[in-house]
């Protein structure tokens, strides 16, 4: 209560300041009053209080500052902005930027929790999705360089998550917590590694995007298993070297993070790149990419560990069993035997594993 | 005494002592405790060995040149301890901090950007690096305790140090600035001593192949 007090006080100051401000200015500022007021001025003998407005209504004035009346001295020529005093989008911007309303951080915060009670609940109903025994003969599954290049994403983007989400929720919710000195200190912390990981992530996000595209792109097969539930609910869903829910996740973190990283840039460097309506757009598609790919992240990073077993194997090791392969990679398995029947695959499958 | 005043003070004197003390005494223990004498008559010229050793090391093995293994750990390696050393040594506040508590650099502090992206380069190879010991099977069991505390104090440090770019807050400096001390604490007593001694390593494992008409 206190705050929106506060806010709507702060408001109604700024409410009349600026127009005052304009006011004062619009003489000096536009050749819109001034010109006027001069010609006005030499043409009388007693110059008399200027006439600033003109002859022109309020409305007017500021329909032709809203639309970025020309001559106007700030933001300076040259600039991309050059000409426009007023943005009025920025409205818009603020709105749903606005820490305590905010759509975005109102039902990125509720569809976040949604999603962990969801996988609690998938947890505690149906367990971990296991393959039976073990058969004791391993198959290669990810090389090495897939391995660090996995891990190098998911380890930055841990680290730009959570100071990406302190940063969009830290008003509403942090700062209530733990007060306005301790919560300064998190978010100067949080933006500056933020943006200091941001182009490592970008680049990063890059060598995952050229390690993991081979098997990631659509096909016949993903129907059935999408008709067979995945195999979540039971029964057996049959899927190449991955499944359409993975391909789902490879496209998301793909072109989500590859938005993270265009908007991100834009916002590094704004005089350079951006006018403030670019800028705007590119804060909220960054934070709406960064729930959605979050969001998603949090069901991969469940079936990757404690939801299905065997798996967090594969991307440490390398190596996955092969019961593991058939339960969930059935297509997969197939190919890469008859490829080790063929000859040499099993020779350099084991090289490459090392 | 504040606790920053405390960290900037005597902590710092006692941490940076205990670096120089240790890290002195375990180069002056591998430098001057002789060896016995190597009886075997030499086959080739052991400082020939060692030089090329100290000098060929920089580079991937020739042999393998066609292995992207050896020039992931080149790349990252070389991004880890350049971008590292830039910033240590010519970011402005370690330059200022360095002047003011050490000894008075005579070069200027690189700009800002230079600052920022030589951190994230040293990030993206410590990062790689540091990973690369869970997930590849020979580097894992080579790997012991001492390389991941090294690695991870290194990254942290590292990290706090970027968190405290904004140079708005007293705790964050202060933070850094504890870890920092930590770090240098355990320095002598760890692999991180290798800032030191490979040229010492390299040259000795050099002399013994070059001695015995090989190949190190
Ligand atoms: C702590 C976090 C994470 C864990 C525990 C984890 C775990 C795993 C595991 C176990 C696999 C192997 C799945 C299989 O064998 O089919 C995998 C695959 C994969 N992960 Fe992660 N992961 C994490 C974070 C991330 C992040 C942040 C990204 C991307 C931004 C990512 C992208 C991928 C991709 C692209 C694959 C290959 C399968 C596919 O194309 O969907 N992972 N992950």
């Amino acid at each position: 209560m206190a705050t929106n007090k506060g806010h709507s006080a702060v408001r109604l100051l700024w409410s009349l300041l600026i127009p005052a401000f304009f006011l004062m200015a619009m003489p000096a500022l536009t050749g819109v009053g001034g010109l006027r007021a001069q010609e006005s001025g030499a043409a009388q003998a007693d110059p008399g209080p200027p006439n600033t407005l003109g002859k022109r209504s309020d409305a007017e004035i500021w329909h032709d500052l809203r639309l970025g009346a020309g001559g106007i001295a700030n933001p300076p020529t040259g600039s991309p902005e050059a000409g426009s005093v007023i943005n009025s989008e920025g409205w818009e911007w603020a709105k749903l930027r606005n820490p305590e309303k905010s759509p975005i951080v109102h039902y990125g915060a509720w569809g976040l929790l949604a999603i962990l009670g969801l996988l609690v609940l998938f947890y505690l109903i149906r367990g971990p999705v296991g393959h039976g025994e073990d058969s004791g003969r391993r198959i290669l599954r990810f090389r090495l360089s897939q391995r660090i290049v996995h891990w190098s994403v998911a380890f930055v983007f841990i680290l730009m998550g959570l100071t990406g989400l302190s940063i969009l929720f830290g008003r509403p919710f942090i700062l209530p917590l733990i007060g306005k000195e301790a919560h300064s200190i998190l978010l100067t912390a949080a933006m500056q590694a933020h943006n200091l990981f941001g182009p490592i992530f970008a680049l990063f996000l890059l060598g995952l995007f050229v390690h993991f595209l081979r098997g990631n792109f659509p096909s016949l097969v993903d129907i059935k298993w999408l008709l067979k539930g995945g195999g979540f609910f039971g029964g057996h869903a049959p899927a190449g070297r991955y499944n359409l829910g993975e391909k789902a996740w490879f496209w998301t973190a793909v072109i989500a993070g590859g938005a993270l990283s265009v908007t991100g840039f834009i916002m590094l460097f704004p005089d350079d790149l951006a006018t403030r309506n670019t800028i705007h757009l590119s804060e909220l598609i960054h934070a709406i990419a960064a729930l959605v790919m979050i969001g998603f992240s949090l069901g991969h990073i469940y079936l990757g560990t404690i939801g299905t077993r065997g798996t967090l194997k594969g991307m440490v090791d390398g190596y996955v069993d092969e019961n593991w392969a058939r339960a969930h990679h059935d297509r997969w398995l197939e190919e890469e035997l008859e490829k080790a029947e063929s000859g040499d695959q099993a020779r350099e499958t084991a090289e490459e594993g090392a | 005494m504040t606790l920053l005043e405390l960290l900037e003070g005597p902590l710092w004197i006692a941490s940076a002592s205990i670096f120089v003390a240790f890290a002195a005494f375990r180069l002056i223990v591998i430098l001057f405790t002789g060896r016995r004498e190597a009886e075997a008559r030499p086959a080739g010229s052991p400082f020939l060995g060692a030089l090329r050793t100290i000098l060929g090391h920089f580079l991937p093995w020739r042999r393998l040149l066609g292995n992207g293994k050896a020039w992931f750990v080149t790349i990252a390696g070389y991004s880890f301890h350049i971008g590292l050393f830039v910033l240590l040594l010519f970011a402005a506040p370690h330059v200022e901090f360095i002047r003011e508590k050490i000894v008075n650099l005579p070069w200027d502090p690189i700009p800002r950007w230079g600052f920022i992206l030589s951190a994230q380069f040293a990030f993206a190879g410590l990062i790689t690096l540091w990973l690369r010991r869970f997930v590849d099977p020979v580097v894992r069991l080579i790997s012991r305790p001492d390389d991941h505390v090294a690695a991870g104090l290194t990254f942290i440090v590292m990290l706090t140090g970027c968190m405290a770019l904004g140079e708005q807050s007293a705790f964050l400096r202060g933070l850094h600035l504890g870890l920092v001390e930590l770090w240098l604490i355990y320095f002598p007593f760890s692999s991180l001593m290798h800032t030191f001694t490979w040229p010492f390593s390299r040259g000795f494992t050099g002399a013994m192949a070059g001695r015995r008409g090989t190949r190190a």
